[in-house]
């Protein structure tokens, strides 16, 4: 069990998070480049030090500024597999994967012995003889792995450990390091950009966004209801904030959010609600609709982007109050003749709109 | 115009080469006086009369010893110049080159004012009735006071070439700074580090000025290589040119092998650990 509560400040930018871990669990931190990633898990580790915070692993305290403990790195019993992996160069990978616990004070012949077994349950036996030079990518990955884990850490963190891989061997990794981590007892810290690693591998998911956390959650709760930025880009979806104003029969609630009201499916509760619109929900038409859509908003097409896979639907990016994106098909767009600059009104029923806390 | 240009080129290349053939043989000409000024024969045989040999023996002893000293005391502290940023680094850093360009026998003075009868170690020596000045010890010292910066620069070079992910990956492997430094950093900067020593060896064995002020002109005793050819000079000018061609030859080894190390590296790593990102 990792609990952790760290902040951090360098220059202008502020880490200020708290995370924590089950044993045996996978958190998945994910967020861009630059969030703070890296810099949380080299507190973790102990690389650096938090400006103020508290880390715990199983009820040993690692860091605490209020009580002045700080346990160096190479006395928390963590594994840590950094981005580009850095096994030493100067020694042969049976040699890398024995060094943890050659440090440890292990005899070298057991420590070998250690190592071997640890690369076989890789999958990378053969290998023990040569120079980490001489390997591919995902074969380093494997003895990076194999060298993290073969000192039985409390705590694994594991930095981007895909996106050092070419495509091909990330996708077969991918399997192999998810079911790597589920027989794994200690808990994991996985950072990721990659929202596809990040529902993968998490069983917890945090999003970090400029050194804060904005959501923390379960993957299948985090991706039902989207609380931040991040995660409804990430979802394609419309996520705004509004307050609960009032319901009608018929189970239409009202919500006003900054930049006007919102009839939504009344999510039976009050007060401030995250509201997210399903950008198929949304029609466009070059006159207001007749039908029976409650929300309508009127605004200019900014953008127009083709949709993977096939291209056969759209998103149209709206310059509407707030701003909307919908997804149409290629049809429509022709159809409509639609095209960036030009006033369309979107309208939605309040049943395709859902409201959360 | 071209024409105008092409000569400008020709007049411009015709000038380096004459300045560069100007220095090769200001540079050759003493070198090349010494070897063919006594036939080889003759050489050899003033190579192995007894002072020569006490010389060279001197010499050997010494400059191993004091370079040995200067790996032991150097490295800790191009561990610290090159790991640890502290307030004064610089300060330390140009007091530890400062030899480098201190004349020798300045160097020679303030070990006599420090080692002598009346200075600050010496008293303290003293008490144990102990003196270094005109000793081997003296000579050795002086070797160590004069050698030390070519092996504290090029290690700790060495040391802060190592990619920092090495000391991380090192660290969260429950390696204590301790085993780190041995089992890593060592390793990865070892080239740097040898060749530094290789550097400190021949400086020390060309040492003279400091030598000759705080350990004296004793043979046998403190009389090394290049003091034998100073006193030669006034006694007995073959082997002082002897002598001369044989240190001719050790520096030009030492440099020699250096540059050929850097260029082929025997281990597939040396290049990376030597050049590797920072």
């Amino acid at each position: 069990m990792l609990r952790a509560a760290v902040a951090k400040r360098r220059g202008a930018f502020a880490l200020d998070v708290a995370v924590e871990a089950a044993a045996g669990a996978v958190l998945v931190v994910v967020g861009e480049s630059g969030a703070g990633k890296t810099t949380l898990l080299r507190l973790l580790a102990g690389l650096d030090a938090p400006d103020t915070g508290r880390i715990a692993v199983e009820g040993r305290v690692w860091f605490d500024a209020s009580a002045g403990v700080a346990v160096p790195p190479w006395e928390r019993e963590i594994g840590f597999v950094a981005q580009d992996y850095a096994l030493f160069p100067h020694l042969t990978v049976r040699d890398n994967v024995a060094f943890g616990v050659r440090a440890q004070g292990l005899p070298r012949r057991e420590a070998r012995a250690r190592a071997d077994a640890a690369l076989e349950r890789m999958g990378v036996g053969a290998l023990a003889p040569r120079r980490p030079a001489e390997l591919s990518g995902g074969q380093q990955q494997r003895v990076a792995l194999a060298r993290a884990t073969v000192t039985e850490p409390r705590l694994l963190l594991l930095d981007e450990p895909l996106s050092a891989l070419d495509l091909g061997s990330r996708q077969a990794v991918r399997g192999e390091l998810r079911s790597l981590l589920a027989q794994l007892a200690c808990a994991t810290v996985f950072v990721t950009h990659s929202p596809v690693d990040a529902t993968v591998f998490g069983d917890t998911i945090a999003v970090i966004e400029s050194g804060a956390l904005t959501q923390v959650g379960a993957r299948d709760e985090l991706l039902r209801h989207p609380r931040s930025p991040y995660v409804a880009t990430l979802l394609g979806v419309n996520l705004l904030r509004g307050t609960l104003i009032g319901r009608e029969t018929g189970g239409v609630a009202h919500v006003r959010t900054a930049e006007g009201l919102l009839a939504v499916a009344d999510p039976g509760v009050d007060g401030d609600v995250y509201v997210t619109v399903n950008p198929q929900e949304i029609t466009l038409s070059p006159e207001p609709p007749a039908g029976s859509a409650q929300n309508v908003f009127r605004g200019a097409v900014l953008e127009i982007v083709p949709e993977p896979p096939a291209g056969d639907r759209v998103r149209v990016a709206l310059a509407t109050s707030p701003p909307l994106v919908a997804e149409v098909t290629r049809q429509a767009v022709d159809a409509l003749g639609l095209r960036p600059g030009m006033p369309v009104h979107a309208s939605f029923k309040a049943t395709g709109v859902k409201a959360y806390r | 115009m071209p024409a105008r240009s092409r000569r400008r080129g020709r007049w411009w290349a015709i000038g380096v080469a004459v300045a560069v053939g100007a220095l090769l043989a200001f540079l050759g000409l003493p070198l090349a006086s010494l070897v063919i000024r006594v036939p080889p024969g003759v050489l050899w045989a003033r190579l192995l009369t007894p002072a020569s040999l006490a010389a060279l023996r001197l010499s050997l002893v010494t400059s191993v010893l004091s370079t040995l000293a200067v790996v032991a005391l150097g490295l800790p502290a191009a561990y610290v110049l090159a790991t640890r940023p502290f307030r004064g680094r610089r300060v330390l850093e140009v007091l530890v080159e400062l030899p480098m360009v201190l004349p020798p026998t300045v160097a020679g003075i303030g070990l006599l004012l420090a080692f002598g009868r009346a200075g600050l170690a010496g008293r303290v020596l003293g008490w144990f009735g102990l003196s270094i000045p005109f000793t081997t010890l003296a000579v050795v010292l002086a070797q160590l006071f004069v050698s030390c910066p070519f092996f504290i620069a090029a290690a700790t070079a060495g040391l802060r070439e190592v990619d920092g992910r090495y000391a991380d990956a090192a660290a969260t492997l429950r390696a204590d700074p301790g085993h780190a430094f041995r089992r890593v950093l060592l390793p990865l900067a070892l080239p740097s580090v040898v060749a530094g020593a290789a550097m400190s060896w021949a400086r020390a064995l060309g040492e003279f000025g400091a030598t000759i002020m705080f350990a004296g002109n004793l043979p046998g005793r403190t009389q090394t290589l290049p003091l034998a050819v100073y006193m030669g000079l006034q006694t007995d000018l073959e082997s002082a040119v002897a002598l001369s061609v044989l240190l001719l030859i050790l520096s030009f080894t030492v440099l020699l092998g250096l540059r050929l190390a850097h260029r082929t590296p025997r281990v597939p790593w040396l290049g990376r650990a030597a050049g590797g990102g920072r």
